[in-house]
């Protein structure tokens, strides 16, 4: 089994100054195996950060990162899952499910991760999942001022995903669980 | 061997009765009365309280399920998968992220982080064994058992060689599992239950088996071939295959073996047992205590483990205390190596083969606490008070004893322990372990009697001191010798009272002894190293007489105290038993030829002391309540004090000078010679003592024994004998000053003879004393050249050797006098005194033995 934290959308320090305490107190060391983070931390204190909860970080470019050596796409395999990371602001219409559908296509993989938008989206869409783990500090996007913080876990254990949301709302820390399976075939095409 | 005769029908006899407990080797006679002899799983289970040792099946049955079903039960309520978790409401709760520890993902972290603690060790478990213990199911099993346990018991938590216990434990399942099926299928047959064309005794057949297969059956051609041979066969075949047949079944899980063992099981079965073993199974050596730090149950505040090792080494001190004053003078604390060879149960100190013979000796001892003195609760070491914690105990200082001699050449702490880190492997085990089971009975009396001993090394100098002036100022009356206690009576409130500084004085004058000597007592020590045989207190007092008469009084009756003078007689007779039984057990059985006379001296003179300057209230105690004992002991014991009662008057005094006029006087030589040649060899004075100590304590029992006074007539020519061999004995000590050891050890013969005349127990005692005094002599003048001391004991064995048989020989003689009329009033107690007289010849040659392998 195998835990994987997806993050992103941080804006630290341009739109917001911190991650929540709350979710600070919860992101310890040793219990998540991989980060993956869909851009825009934006500075390297963040990328700092991150790299502290966890050594395997993957991380895309977003468009305010500083740091421009991120790639645009990135693909990892772990445990029978390919994952795709993109932060989203390639992808037009933003958060359409579709073009995203289009990109994960073009990137042969089981689960998409994006962002950009700021709103958790959880899709199950062509046997692969399609995931927007949301601003993790609740940060304004250029769609919407009104952002709840929010990211996802998800924990791979063979042919299936459970994807835990952590949503802060109202200063209380609100889980949801969702349960994906990968069937036989789709590990096939 | 012509003297052998006599020998036999003791040796014999003891040997029969020993049979049962010393069941060495499983797949001796012995072990067959046992059920499942040949499944040692089994047997441990059994032993371990984890399977009943009643006989029905239906027990078997019930028994086996119910742990089974626990342990599966615990499994699925432990191994926590949270993924498979309920969708819950408490999703805020039971999330990967969870901060709170009770949460399913919390324990599964802490589990995950145990089991790779586990997994660090189990890697390394026995890898030289990578055929079972590194294969992923044995790993995986061993992961989830401890893994469990622990979960269970998390006061305890998981100790590094915890994996160690439990090994064996799956290893030897594995093996049961392994050998039924062998036999399974070598015997097939016999396993295969016919219907079809077979008709059966109906009678006898509780388990279908092809008992009978009649020439009508001829349709299938081989089987009818082979089957009327295999009616026979069933009667033919090894027992323990037949065991294994009558156990089973046809369907492999009905019969007894079916039931217990299963390769399915062998998980649920191994955790059972390792709890068995761990937490004692209500007995009082819990292995699980070993690896607590924290105070257990103990009533000395401290660890278990630490508890049991001084436990260990006061058993030590009382086996050899030679090698345990060598030990804490180098400062060797007993945890040093005690806590790894018995956390691991000796896993680490021998073989896997090896350590599976130790372990069924350890298990099938019983483990329940043994009540003797449960209304003096303080008084006994909580994790040795069975017979399970005793033998552990004794086989550590028997392994100890093994490395006797390896242990004494060590010069500093470091090389000490190296030795006793690093056991040797080409052991023999058998030794180890006969030894160990003779201990066994002397560890149980020492741990009843007494409280924990405070490891010694930790006292302090200024206490000695006290305990010295005391004792010499009651004119070298030990106070403190409760010699056999009734425990009932009311004196027993007081002795508890006492029994601190009792204690505390007889450790530290376990210890002072070597101290206060500072001159001499390197010398002595060397010298005692090189002695073998085990009641070396009387000899350390040996250098000066008079002054050093206290501390020899000390020793003895220390000696005698530990030697559980609470059972006084019953003790001594149990030592007695004991010691003929194990050829190997030299140690024990000298000690209980010693602690008959030492035992009685101690008494005896306590009694006329406490007369005399008793005004000591504890003084008077202790030497009023062991008296019903003290006479039942006395009288047994009369035969040691025949031969010398003659001196009753003239002991009233401690003067050494006196006696010894008296003694030329009286018409006993054999006590008369070596002291007499001892003095006149004023040199020698290690061996002076050393005779006068033993001398003394003769006396003093022949005081005792006044009512037996009349009874000392003897063959004129016998004195004669003696006295002219006395006479060549004193020149052989004369002599033996200058011409060193070659002559010395005709002394010995010279001394050996002189007393073989007596046809009492007073000769091996007599011996005995010359024996020692001369070893020690020798080897006293030897301390500057080893290897000279090593060659001269070897030629003093052989000639010891010689001499035993030559008083083996006339011992026969004499058996046929004793009917005649001078001895006749004796002739019952030396009826007796004869069993035990020949059980000390044989420990001398036994001695001999050893003295000239070495």
């Amino acid at each position: 089994m195998v835990l994987v934290l997806a993050i992103g959308d941080l804006h630290i320090p341009h739109r917001a100054p911190d991650l929540p305490p709350k979710f600070k107190s919860m992101l310890v060391p040793g219990k998540i195996q991989h980060i993956i983070c869909t851009g825009n931390l934006c500075i390297k204190e963040v990328h700092d950060y991150l790299k502290s909860l966890c050594p395997s970080l993957h991380i895309t470019r977003g468009e305010y990162d500083e740091d421009a050596r991120y790639p645009e796409t990135k693909t990892l395999t772990i445990g029978q899952f390919k994952l795709g990371l993109c932060h989203g602001h390639q992808v037009v219409p933003w958060g359409d499910l579709d073009s995203l559908a289009m990109l994960q296509r073009q990137l042969d993989v089981d689960i998409l991760v994006s962002g950009h938008t700021h709103q958790f989206k959880a899709y199950k869409h062509e046997g692969g999942v399609v995931i927007n783990p949301g601003s993790a500090t609740g940060a304004y996007s250029s769609i919407t001022y009104d952002v709840n913080p929010s990211f996802v876990l998800m924990d791979i254990d063979g042919l299936r995903v459970v994807v835990y949301v952590y949503e802060l709302i109202d200063g209380e820390v609100k889980v949801d669980k969702i349960d994906f399976k990968k069937t036989a075939t789709a590990a096939t095409h | 061997m012509r003297p052998a005769a006599p020998i036999e029908p003791t040796l014999t006899e003891y040997s029969s009765v020993d049979s049962s407990p010393t069941r060495l080797n499983p797949e001796g006679s012995a072990s067959d009365n046992r059920r499942f002899a040949d499944f040692r799983g089994v047997r441990w289970r059994i032993d371990l309280g984890i399977l009943p040792d009643s006989s029905s099946i239906y027990d078997l049955r019930r028994v086996t399920a119910d742990s089974r079903r626990r342990y599966a039960g615990l499994r699925r309520r432990l191994l926590t998968d949270p993924q498979n978790g309920s969708n819950s409401p408490g999703l805020v709760m039971d999330n990967p992220l969870s901060q709170n520890p009770d949460s399913m993902w919390g324990r599964f972290f802490r589990n995950a982080e145990l089991e790779r603690m586990v997994d660090q060790d189990l890697s390394r478990l026995y890898p030289e064994h990578g055929s079972y213990f590194q294969t992923p199911g044995c790993q995986s099993m061993l992961r989830r058992i401890l893994l469990f346990w622990c979960l269970i018991h998390p006061e305890y938590g998981y100790r590094q060689g915890m994996h160690e216990l439990l090994a064996p434990l799956l290893y030897i399942l594995h093996a049961d599992v392994g050998h039924l099926s062998e036999v399974r299928k070598l015997y097939e047959d016999h396993f295969i239950d016919k219907f079809d064309g077979v008709s059966f005794h109906e009678s006898d057949l509780t388990y279908n088996f092809d008992f009978k297969k009649f020439p009508e059956s001829v349709d299938d051609g081989i089987d009818s071939q082979i089957s009327p041979l295999k009616v026979s066969n069933l009667d033919e075949l090894d027992p323990r295959i037949q065991d294994i047949i009558l156990l089973s079944d046809a369907y492999g899980a009905e019969g007894e073996l079916g039931i217990v063992l299963s390769e399915k099981f062998m998980e649920h079965d191994a955790y059972s047992m390792f709890d068995g073993l761990m937490s004692g199974a209500g007995g009082t050596v819990a292995m699980a205590e070993f690896f607590s730090p924290s105070l257990g149950g103990s009533h000395t505040g401290l660890p278990p483990v630490i508890e049991a090792s001084s436990a260990l080494y006061h058993l030590l001190s009382t086996v050899d205390a030679s090698l345990y004053s060598h030990l804490v003078e180098l400062g060797v604390e007993p945890q040093y190596f005690a806590l790894r060879w018995l956390r691991v149960l000796f896993g680490r100190e021998f073989s896997l083969e090896d350590l599976l013979v130790i372990w069924d000796q350890i298990f099938v001892c019983d483990n329940t606490k043994l009540n003797k003195c449960s209304d003096d609760v303080g008084s006994s070491v909580g994790v040795l008070s069975s017979a399970r914690g005793a033998f552990i105990s004794a086989i550590a200082v028997s392994m100890i004893l093994h490395m006797r001699s390896s242990l004494l050449a060590t010069e500093n702490a470091t090389s000490c322990l190296q030795r006793l880190l690093n056991f040797p492997s080409n052991i023999n085990l058998k030794k180890i372990l006969v030894k160990a089971k003779s201990l066994q009975v002397l560890a149980l009396d020492v741990n009843n009697l007494t409280t924990l001993l405070v490891h010694p090394g930790s006292f302090e100098p200024s206490k000695s001191v006290v305990v010295r002036g005391h004792s010499l100022s009651l004119n070298c009356i030990s106070p403190r010798t409760p010699l056999s206690l009734v425990p009932e009576s009311y004196w027993e409130g007081k002795w508890r009272d006492l029994n601190k500084a009792e204690e505390l004085k007889q450790s530290s004058s376990d210890k002072q002894v070597p101290d206060r000597k500072k001159d001499w007592s390197e010398k002595v020590r060397f010298s005692l190293s090189r002695t073998e045989s085990a009641p070396s207190p009387s000899k350390v007092d040996s250098s000066k007489k008079d002054p050093k008469l206290c501390v020899r009084r000390n020793l003895l009756e220390d000696l005698s105290r530990q030697l559980g003078l609470e059972e006084g007689s019953e003790k001594l007779r149990c030592n007695e038993d004991l010691g003929p039984k194990d050829p190997t057990s030299m140690y024990v059985e000298v000690y209980g030829q010693d602690c008959i006379g030492k035992n009685n001296s101690s008494t005896v003179e306590e009694r006329c002391l406490s007369g005399n300057a008793g005004s000591e209230e504890s003084n008077s105690i202790f030497s009023d309540s062991p008296s019903p004992n003290d006479d039942e002991n006395q009288s047994e014991r009369s035969s040691v004090a025949t031969n010398l009662s003659v001196d009753e008057n003239e002991d009233e005094s401690n003067n050494v000078e006196s006696r010894r006029m008296h003694v030329e006087e009286s018409p006993l030589p054999v006590s008369d010679s070596p002291e007499d040649a001892s003095w006149k060899s004023g040199l020698n004075r290690d061996s002076v003592g050393k005779t006068t100590a033993r001398l003394d304590s003769s006396e003093d029992v022949s005081l005792k024994s006044g009512q037996n006074n009349d009874i000392m007539g003897k063959p004129v020519a016998a004195f004669k004998e003696r006295k002219l061999l006395s006479g060549k004995f004193q020149w052989f000590w004369k002599f033996g000053r200058n011409s060193g050891e070659g002559t010395s050890e005709r002394g010995v013969s010279e001394a050996i003879k002189a007393p073989n005349s007596g046809n009492d127990q007073s000769n091996t005692d007599a011996s005995l004393t010359v024996n020692g005094s001369n070893s020690s002599s020798v080897s006293s003048k030897g301390d500057a050249v080893d290897q000279n001391v090593m060659i001269t004991l070897r030629n003093l064995g052989q000639s010891m050797f010689e001499n035993i048989q030559v008083i083996e020989s006339t011992f026969q003689q004499e058996r046929g006098q004793v009917g005649s009329l001078e001895n006749f009033s004796k002739n019952v107690l030396v009826g007796k005194g004869q069993v035990t007289a020949m059980s000390a010849l044989k420990e001398l040659r036994k001695i001999s033995n050893l003295l000239s392998e070495m």
